[in-house]
């Protein structure tokens, strides 16, 4: 053989097999992408699964609940003011010391429908406690023994701030006491935990109607907030019920 | 002496394409861990940007922190490096959209991205600022990985007849 044909030989060889090295690259792209399209897929799939499968357990819908079970009202005015609080929730707070005397007191002078609606939404800011859900139970085990404000005013009045363990059932049942919501119907509740569930739903229709935060103010069906998305003040909230009222 | 230093480059990029692999892995099966455990948490995360329904939301909180975790272990064990990058690019890119969207409305959320996020608490700053750089950050490491996918110790490496 000649030197240039031999030379010729060694260069088709090296064509051939970078020709084979590329289809191999391609080859293996192609298939290792669709393994990664499935496994994306099924992950996904798990996702999803999970979600469906999530049992909320037994939910006891307190009896005196009104709006799909989900508010326990106090008083009986022509307009509804609706409010969603999370015990844990420093803003709420804020809300409850600056404007929760107004609410009571347009509710009394028969001008608003006032319903509170207990969410949990901070649950984690509890150290693994949750005592959002388990303060929103509470105060429902509350309202079924005709307490609800009195209790709800009081976890206001001694609220824990955050990422500390909240109140226990322990102090909740103490606090109800002073009250005067010394029941066993209550206590076994709050110990229970019989309306845990109950809050999780709840909670659930509140995320549902496409509000967000806490405390989340609405009159008359409307959101109500103060400039720059702010918490409604009490003079706002008088102005938009005795607009509503006509 | 040009020579020596693309012939020198060219062995360091395998490696700097490693290491942006493994870091990328971490930082999707740390996102993700953080929100498996409380789902419902991770679609209020979402439902907090105001772009979806609550309904929407709660599937896409659901279904994210799985695609997190794949991800990561897909980047992990080196399988269509290229292909997962790109993926996780595109996610990212999703994000940092969002977080400019909360940012332009004025909405105050915990961009979610290692927490369960939701509206903030009274007190606690957003940084949306801070939030996209790492986002940022993250977007290069995947831009590396799409440009240079070749790496060290991966399964494509394997299957591509590589020593």
């Amino acid at each position: 053989m000649s030197k240039g044909s031999r030379d010729r030989a060694v260069k088709a060889r090296q064509i051939v097999a970078e020709q084979k090295a590329a289809e191999r690259r391609r080859t293996v792209t192609l298939w290792t992408s669709v393994a990664v399209v499935v496994v994306l897929f099924v992950a996904g799939l798990i996702g999803y699964t999970v979600l469906s499968g999530q049992d909320e357990g037994k939910v006891t819908t307190p009896g005196t609940a009104v709006d799909e079970g989900t508010a326990f009202a106090t008083g009986s005015g022509p307009v509804t003011v609706d409010v969603y609080e999370d015990f844990m929730c420093p803003s709420c707070g804020n809300f409850e010391a600056a404007t929760g005397p107004t609410l009571k007191r347009l509710a009394t002078d028969g001008k608003i429908t006032l319903r509170f609606h207990p969410v949990a939404i901070l649950d984690r800011f509890s150290n693994g406690t949750e005592y959002s859900t388990r303060s929103a139970a509470a105060s429902a085990a509350a309202a079924e023994e005709g307490k609800f404000t009195e209790f709800h005013d009081a976890l206001y009045a001694n609220q824990p701030a955050e990422n500390t363990d909240g109140l226990s059932d322990a102090r909740m049942i103490e606090l109800a006491a002073t009250v005067g919501l010394t029941s066993d119907t209550f206590k076994n509740a709050v110990n229970e935990g019989t309306y845990k569930a109950w809050a999780t739903r709840a909670t659930e229709t509140f995320l549902g109607r496409d509000h967000t935060g806490t405390p989340t103010i609405v009159v008359d069906g409307k959101t109500l907030t103060g400039e720059n998305n702010t918490v409604p003040s009490a003079e706002l909230i008088t102005e938009t019920v005795e607009k509503a009222a006509g | 002496m040009e020579t020596t230093r693309q012939i020198r480059m060219a062995a360091a990029w395998p490696w700097i394409s490693t290491a942006a692999r493994l870091g990328l892995a971490a930082v999707w099966l740390v996102a993700g861990s953080l929100k498996i455990g409380d789902l419902a948490a991770s679609a209020r995360a979402v439902h907090a940007y105001q772009l979806m329904s609550y309904d929407t939301a709660k599937i896409a909180g659901a279904v994210q922190p799985f695609l997190e975790i794949a991800l990561g272990l897909l980047l992990l064990i080196g399988l269509a490096t290229r292909f997962t990058a790109a993926i996780s690019a595109a996610l990212i890119t999703i994000f940092i959209a969002g977080i400019v969207w909360a940012w332009a409305q004025g909405l105050r959320i915990d961009c979610g991205c290692f927490s369960t996020g939701g509206d903030l608490a009274a007190g606690e700053s957003t940084g949306y600022g801070v939030d996209i750089l790492r986002d940022l950050a993250f977007l290069a490491l995947s831009g590396i990985l799409v440009w240079r996918p070749r790496t060290r110790f991966s399964l494509d490496g394997v299957f591509m007849g590589e020593r």
